[in-house]
């Protein structure tokens, strides 16, 4: 689980570089379910896997949307303030499998010193077979810590 | 076949969704939110919000209602069948919250291809009842194999 950071991080202190948030969350089959019921996306390549083979996975694969959902929340613990949330734009790059662990990370890219925002790059991660896999790259977001 | 490309800029009916506050617990619940200003009033007020919030991608629920009906659009061709989500966006003007009712007039914001595929993107402001602009939403969709000469 995602730990919500006691305090709202303060703009002054951080550094572009720096890592500033990490959260892992395994992806379970019944959470991958209760995802298309509140989002209504009942695609069966999320829920049935005889279809997810007959189009070439090994099994169902998790909406990309339920993976940017865990990167948000990863992102709005980080900054504890919803309203301090202004975009976030992601690139679904990986499909994820069940039981795999999605880990957010969330990096300082930049920051306005006039608008008091920060720009972060974040992305996702799973190891697969030894190897990394990154479902959501090439992404950033923005807050903004006036 | 490619996709009709002087579709870009093409408007749909605009719709409207309300925040119910059941509906808004149960996506909470679903992509695993435990902060409790995002599943009850009091905890939202006590901050000084004007009531539950709703998750901040909570906005899917109406995305999905809003590229239905481009998505359908016979004049575009998109095979469904060749789509995957490439790209999603949110913007957010302030924090989404129960009893918000939001209307979004759907729009083709671009079509282009790069190599083999096409992109679609598709745009809607959300806007609540005071006409004010809540959350941006830019999904692009990506129609595999469908670009001229693929």
């Amino acid at each position: 689980m995602a730990q919500v950071q006691a305090q709202r991080p303060e703009f002054d202190a951080l550094e572009v570089g720096q890592e500033v948030f990490e959260a892992a969350k395994v992806i379970k089959r019944e959470d991958v379910k209760a995802y298309a019921d509140a989002s209504g996306d009942q695609n069966p390549l999320h829920q049935d896997d005889d279809f997810a083979r007959s189009v070439g996975f090994p099994g169902i694969i998790a909406h990309g949307m339920f993976s940017m959902a865990h990167l948000t929340k990863a992102l709005k613990d980080w900054v504890r303030n919803p309203a301090a949330l202004r975009s976030i734009t992601v690139q679904f790059r990986a499909v994820v499998y069940m039981d795999e662990t999605l880990v957010a990370k969330g990096r300082i890219a930049s920051k306005n010193e006039a608008t008091k925002e920060v720009t972060l790059d974040v992305w996702e991660e799973i190891e697969r077979d030894g190897q990394i896999v990154q479902p959501i790259k090439n992404s950033r977001a923005v807050v903004s810590l006036a | 076949m490619p996709l009709n490309q002087t579709l870009k800029g093409k408007t749909y009916q605009e719709l409207t969704f309300e925040v119910e506050r059941d509906r808004a617990t149960q996506f909470s619940l679903a992509v695993g939110e435990d902060d409790p200003r995002f599943l009850e009033a009091g905890a939202a007020q006590a901050e000084g919000f004007p009531e539950q919030l709703a998750f901040p991608t909570f906005p899917t629920v109406l995305g999905i209602l809003v590229s239905a009906q481009a998505v359908t659009d016979q004049e575009l061709g998109l095979d469904y069948s060749r789509v995957v989500h490439g790209e999603q966006e949110y913007e957010w003007k302030r924090p989404i919250v129960v009893g918000d009712v939001l209307k979004a007039t759907p729009r083709i914001g671009d079509i282009y291809s790069k190599g083999p595929n096409e992109f679609l993107v598709i745009e809607a402001e959300m806007t609540d009842a005071d006409g004010e602009v809540v959350c941006i939403s830019r999904g692009t969709l990506l129609s595999r194999g469908t670009a001229e000469g693929a």
